[in-house]
């Protein structure tokens, strides 16, 4: 019982998954919880009641087979589980971002009163990192390369310089994006603050916005990107690959899209298909569950406090991720790690 | 949990029709870039160098007074160098041919030389809406190529390779280098003048707003024009009408260049020392000096590493040193926001503004450029960042206010050069 109990309350708040490639979000979602069901009901049943019974027998007497009553002790068939059906049927899983069939990566799952968690961080407004591998020399209507082929072309012109040049003008144009859709006013000395920081971000509904982007590797005809965006969706970063190759004068397709970073969940901590089971699960939201409430209450708190796009979150992230590049927006972490 | 099959169905049937499919190729492997040439700003005085700015070629549509985001402009040749000055500009190219030089804008003082009239030969344009070909009296017209122009308030200077330097436009203060002659009319003047009084070859002409800087392959800078401010350096606050070798504190320097604007001017030598004249009523030379007009040149003792790119606004001024940070002192819109509205000595601006990040950590401003009142920085990745007040949507960020922080403007391309 204590198991039981004990089990069913760590089971509120918020993990991370490593969804494979192929497979919808929610079927992943259906899963996790089946085998979460699963190891809950195997779980060590308690004893079943029993109940005192006198049972009518017929026992050998004086004038021949006589009629008494016997005390036997049955157990309670009402609460057999083969009666009243397994224990747990119901988990209430839900999925944070979503990622489509075709890409992997870090899929954020809330579960029980992380549910309410999931919401706080969609307003949170965090940024998503993701890795994309792309391919010259083909477009394709999808913009991936499963898709029905609507052209070839060349592309031994494409050097790595041309790319990154590329990637510059994309950065910056949507780096302008960005402060424009914050909706800050550019003629205060705050905004002037906030734009040498890096740290002006929409806090509501966009389209799509780019905050970062690199090449890491370039061997034609394939090159892999880091993409670091806001409100995204995975079939605009293919577009993204798609315009890319237009620009090169050539053309390009989305070979993978991997998502590596949701807000402040890593890769580190997401789950692989074989670690899905109870024992992790809880483990792993007992980890996360101090720096989810920490970020959360920055956040929002901030956003509630004075209504200004102010946020150290990306600070954070980007400083633990590229600690080794030399120049960070901001020396300045709370965390001192 | 099984996976789903990937794709279409009909795995090899798919793949033949693709291998077979037509390659397309757009541009070949020694493919050039091409060179354009962006225009922005006040339309009505044809200085865009669109006609159909001013006037409209279908009647229903209606004049444009600003284009405030940049427009590209044809031209007939790779433009080299372009000057802008009051209400009228000026491209040229490196060619060898007869036309290499191209005026549009204000003519009322023949700053665009003497654009014949089609109505009436005998007169000359007094606004010229498109980039029409300005004839130089050179000697040797296929040989001599322009290496620079440069425009002042209604003057302008033309730099050749071998021909030296010649000028036009207003001469009532003597900028154009030749003897004032009292009451002369200056529209639809043929005049252009060639300037000949200097020891060496020049490498590179300034105009400010009625005086001219020539500097010379010695390191030695002239100067003529108004002197009231004294940005002539000469030692007095007179009008001088024939390019004088300055001296102060440039004397025996060498000098590798010379900016200039409004009425103070900037000189950097080779060793990364600034010097300044010229007025200081907007604190450029609060740091040396409290009068508000310096005639002589003097020295700048900033700390503020070694100096590769000096521009000299209207009323602040900016260097870029080594490292690519911009530094900037003055009065008016500055760039760091609407606090800083003047200082004396110089201010960084921080990098990060100029796109460094943790994803492009050699990101470095290369060139910094000065209008009245703008400012503008070219990176090394050839983005364009301007700031400062925003006259007439003068700045090309697609809005009217003014700018208090440096914010890139939109061009399709790499910038290599601007000019305010």
């Amino acid at each position: 019982m204590a198991v039981r109990k004990a089990a069913w309350s760590g089971l509120n708040g918020l993990f991370t998954v490593y969804k494979p490639s192929g497979v919808a979000s929610l079927r992943v979602r259906d899963s996790v919880e089946t085998l979460l069901l699963k190891e809950l009901n195997s779980l060590k049943q308690p004893d079943m009641p029993q109940q005192v019974r006198f049972l009518p027998t017929t026992v050998e007497g004086n004038a021949g087979k006589e009629l008494t009553l016997t005390v036997t002790q049955l157990p309670v068939l009402a609460a057999h589980p083969l009666v009243r059906g397994p224990n747990f049927t119901h988990l209430k899983i839900g999925v944070g971002h979503r990622l489509d069939t075709k890409s992997s990566g870090v899929l954020v799952l809330g579960v029980g009163h992380g549910n309410k968690l999931l919401t706080d961080l969609y307003d949170a407004h965090l940024t998503r990192t993701y890795t994309v591998r792309g391919l010259f020399g083909k477009a394709t209507d999808d913009f991936s390369d499963t898709g029905k082929l609507i052209e070839k072309t060349t592309f031994d012109h494409v050097t790595r310089d041309k790319l990154e040049r590329i990637l510059a003008v994309i950065q910056g144009t949507n780096h302008k994006a960005l402060l424009m859709y914050s909706k800050i006013d550019l003629k205060t000395q705050e905004a002037y603050e906030l734009a040498v920081e890096g740290l002006i971000r929409p806090m509501e509904k966009t389209p799509p916005l780019i905050t970062a982007i690199r090449c890491l590797q370039f061997a034609p005809p394939e090159f892999q990107l880091e993409i670091q965006c806001l409100h995204e969706t995975q079939k605009y970063l293919r577009k993204v690959v798609h315009e890319i190759g237009l620009e090169l004068k050539s053309t390009a397709v989305c070979t993978q899209v991997r998502r590596i970073r949701d807000g402040f969940f890593t890769l580190d901590s997401a789950l692989l298909r074989t670690h899905w089971n109870l024992r992790n699960i809880r483990k792993s939201i007992q980890d996360s569950r101090i720096k989810v409430q920490v970020e959360l209450q920055r956040n929002l708190g901030h956003q509630a406090k004075s209504g200004e796009r102010h946020t150290n979150m990306d600070q954070v992230t980007e400083s633990e991720l590229h600690r080794t590049e030399g120049i960070s927006a901001s020396n300045i972490s709370p965390y001192a790690d | 949990m099984f996976l789903a099959p990937r794709g279409g169905l009909g795995g090899p049937y798919l793949r033949e029709a693709e291998d077979s499919a037509p390659v397309f190729q757009y541009v070949g492997k020694q493919a050039k870039r091409k060179e354009r040439v962006f225009v922005w700003g006040f339309c009505h005085a044809g200085a865009l160098g669109i006609p159909s700015f001013v006037k409209p070629d279908a009647g229903w549509k209606k004049s444009r007074r600003i284009q405030p985001t940049p427009y590209r402009l044809d031209t007939v040749e790779k433009i080299s160098s372009a000057a802008c000055g009051y209400g009228f500009t000026l491209i040229s190219s490196k060619t060898t041919d007869i036309t290499k030089l191209w005026g549009m804008g204000l003519n009322k003082d023949s700053q665009l030389g003497f654009q014949r009239s089609r109505k009436d030969q005998t007169k000359s344009y007094e606004y010229v809406l498109e980039p029409s070909p300005i004839p130089l009296p050179l000697d040797t017209p296929q040989q001599t190529r322009i290496l620079q122009v440069s425009c002042g308030r209604a003057h302008s200077l033309i730099l050749t390779d071998i021909e030296g330097v010649f000028s036009m436009g207003n001469n009532s203060y003597g900028q154009c280098g030749r003897k004032v002659i009292k009451g002369e009319i200056y529209s639809e003047s043929h005049v252009i003048n060639r300037l000949q009084e200097f020891e060496g070859r020049v490498v590179q002409v300034v105009c400010g707003q009625d005086h001219s800087l020539f500097r010379t392959e010695k390191g030695e800078v002239y100067s003529c024009g108004w002197g009231a401010d004294g940005q002539t350096g000469l030692g007095h606050y007179d009008i001088t009408s024939v390019p004088t070798k300055l001296g102060g504190d440039v004397a025996g320097v060498n000098i590798v260049q010379v900016a200039s604007y409004g009425d103070s001017c900037l000189a950097l030598s080779d060793e990364g020392d600034l010097f300044g004249w010229g007025n200081s009523e907007y604190m450029q030379l609060a740091s040396i000096t409290e009068t508000t007009q310096v005639n002589v040149p003097r020295h700048l003792p900033f700390k503020i590493g070694r100096i590769k790119d000096v521009a000299c606004g209207g009323t602040g001024n900016a260097i870029v040193n080594e490292e690519g940070n911009v530094f900037v002192w003055g009065y008016g819109i500055l760039g760091k926001g609407p606090n800083l509205m003047e200082t004396a000595t110089p201010e960084m601006i921080p990098p990060t503004l100029f796109g460094l990040s943790d994803f492009s950590p050699d990101t470095r401003v290369s060139r910094i450029r000065c209008g009245l009142s703008q400012f503008a920085a070219l990176n090394n990745r050839g983005e364009l960042f301007v700031w400062g007040k925003n006259i007439r949507g003068c700045l090309g960020i697609g809005r009217m206010e003014d700018q208090y922080f440096p914010w890139r403007v939109t061009i399709p391309g790499e910038v290599v050069d601007v000019a305010f």
